[in-house]
């Protein structure tokens, strides 16, 4: 039998990581912001993180959790599942945090390409301020082209895609543990009605196309 | 004699200006309200799911020629062919007295998310082609396929050779592996089948692409040239109207944005004969009709090398390709191009008829 929503603990522990997640990226975009915090301390999770860890840990197993203790052991007991799933987003999340880090360093140093060849093409003072950031522009956007067709940034790019594709997939999943503890329907159970209702149109066409010819 | 003061001051005006300027603008956008899009009059005669077949009202005596069904991208609105009176590629073909169909592809949501790219081409496009046939009676049509519209279109025309008596492409990609592709570049190594995994791809992804493309322009000096308009209300209205086009953007499918990037981007079958479709294997030879292929010369999503190669691979004896002087979007909409395109799209009909 499912409990009421929001009365239920664990959906109340769910909506509360989800809402708290929103207000901890800003915090993380601080981080990425300064280079100093570039690296976080292994054992910390990730700020918009976070949150999932205390969903984790209020399932009753955050204080019996041997992976924790004992770095790369399996994951253990009822909340074995979650364990995975919370240890794979905090992986990911670092692999995204390293990447975006390099990302953003690549994007300095288009900026200060852009900022030696303006050096070099602005030698008289400009006669207006449209006419400055005009050529700014230009300079910028010829020092991107430069970058953007090198392959280390269509690299950097994909693996910022796929670290985000990946991370979709992992928190797909406790949407959907959540939606079956709900008895909501879930992406899985829609997806299924959605095949079943193409499988019938498709068998429905047959004959019409049959009658035509 | 020029000295430092005089030029500060000189700066210092200018900014002046600018900040009275962009006070006009905001004054001006402030009471502009809804913006209007695809005003030339049409009505859906044929709908299947998400997609709608319109056919646009006749404004001129009819010039004798056969229906022109326009297949348009799917990652992008449609309407951008008829974006306001003055502006419209559709209302140019309807003045010269061509009967005009557009197929639709609509907003597709969760429940299409496992259309594979072949029920595009073969199931709803292959319908809306049969539609027109069976309403004027006749065995072939003329397909004007845009851009990634362009490409379904040559996929139909390989699929059903004897339904296709002209084709033009216009801003289409047939080889999606040249070096000044730049999204292609970037797809290369985009593990597309973990993408769609979680469902159909957002038109806000496809934005933030697009606009990484040219980051500089397309985010920041756009907005900033709108200072320069001093606040004239059409100049704002136009800018309005193709700022919701360029916005407006459907989420893609994820199964045929899966196969259309990795079947055309990543491996570029099209090109290489490679490619399966609903079944039976493509083969560009097929294509025997007479081909006009549209291209712009400052395209950055479809660069010309990405569309010169047609007529190499084609089957078609009858075969034109014409440079035009804009970007992907300017084609359209571009001060003389509005008029010279269209034109130059009738002369060749009928030049063929």
């Amino acid at each position: 039998m499912s409990a009421p929503i929001g009365a239920h603990p664990f959906s109340a522990a769910f909506l509360k990581a989800w809402v708290d997640q929103a207000g901890a990226f800003q915090e993380l975009l601080a981080r990425l912001a300064d280079q100093s915090s570039a690296g976080l301390h292994p054992s910390m999770p990730p700020p918009h993180l976070a949150p999932w860890k205390d969903f984790v840990d209020g399932l009753g197993m955050g204080s019996f959790n041997p992976s924790e203790m004992f770095p790369g052991a399996p994951a253990l007991g009822l909340s074995r599942e979650y364990q995975e799933t919370a240890r794979r987003l905090v992986e990911l999340s670092r692999q995204f945090q390293q990447r975006y880090t390099e990302f953003a360093q690549q994007n300095a140093t288009v900026m200060q390409d852009a900022f030696h060849v303006m050096q070099k093409r602005v030698d008289l003072p400009p006669k207006s301020p449209a006419e400055l950031y005009d050529a700014w522009i230009d300079c910028a956007e010829d020092a991107y082209h430069q970058a953007a067709h090198s392959d280390s940034f269509a690299r950097l790019l994909a693996d910022l895609c796929n670290i985000s594709s990946a991370m979709k997939v992992e928190r797909g999943k406790l949407t959907e543990q959540l939606a079956r503890h709900l008895d909501l329907p879930s992406r899985a159970e829609v997806d299924s009605l959605h095949r079943q209702v193409r499988a019938l149109t498709a068998a429905a066409r047959k004959p019409r196309k049959r009658a035509q010819k | 004699m020029n000295t430092a003061s005089d030029s500060l001051a000189q700066l210092l005006q200018s900014a002046a200006a600018m900040q009275e300027s962009g006070r006009a603008v905001l004054k001006t956008m402030l009471g502009m309200g809804e913006i209007e899009v695809g005003t030339s009059e049409k009505r859906c005669v044929y709908s299947e799911d998400k997609i709608r077949l319109y056919r646009y009202a006749p404004l001129a005596r009819s010039a004798g020629l056969k229906p022109l069904l326009i297949c348009y991208a799917m990652v992008n609105r449609p309407y951008l062919l008829d974006l306001q009176p003055d502006r419209s590629f559709i209302r140019e073909l309807l003045h010269a007295g061509l009967d005009v169909y557009l197929l639709d592809w609509g907003y597709p949501d969760g429940a299409d998310r496992f259309l594979g790219f072949d029920e595009y081409v073969d199931g709803y496009l292959r319908r809306c082609v049969e539609f027109v046939l069976k309403e004027h009676a006749i065995d072939s049509l003329t397909l004007l396929g845009v851009c990634q519209g362009g490409t379904m279109s040559l996929c139909y025309a390989a699929l059903h050779p004897t339904q296709i008596a002209r084709l033009i492409t216009m801003v289409t990609p047939v080889d999606f592996k040249t070096p000044e592709n730049l999204l292609s570049k970037w797809a290369q190594h985009i593990d597309v089948g973990l993408l769609t995994q979680s469902g159909n791809v957002s038109g806000d992804f496809l934005n933030l692409i697009y606009l990484s493309l040219m980051p500089f322009r397309l985010t920041q000096q756009k907005y900033v040239n709108l200072l320069q308009m001093q606040g004239d209300r059409v100049q704002l209205e136009n800018f309005m109207r193709m700022e919701k086009w360029i916005f407006d953007s459907p989420d893609q499918p994820a199964t045929a944005f899966r196969e259309f990037i990795q079947w055309f981007f990543q491996e570029n079958r099209l090109i290489r004969d490679e490619l399966t479709l609903a079944g039976k294997p493509l083969r560009l030879k097929n294509v025997t009709a007479p081909v006009l292929n549209i291209f712009a010369s400052k395209d950055h999503l479809v660069p010309p090398s990405a569309s010169i190669p047609l007529g190499a691979h084609i089957g078609s004896k009858d075969y034109e390709a014409l440079e035009i002087d804009a970007g992907h979007i300017g084609l359209y909409v571009g001060g003389k191009t509005r008029k010279t395109v269209p034109a130059a799209v009738m002369a060749w009909l009928k030049k063929r008829s």
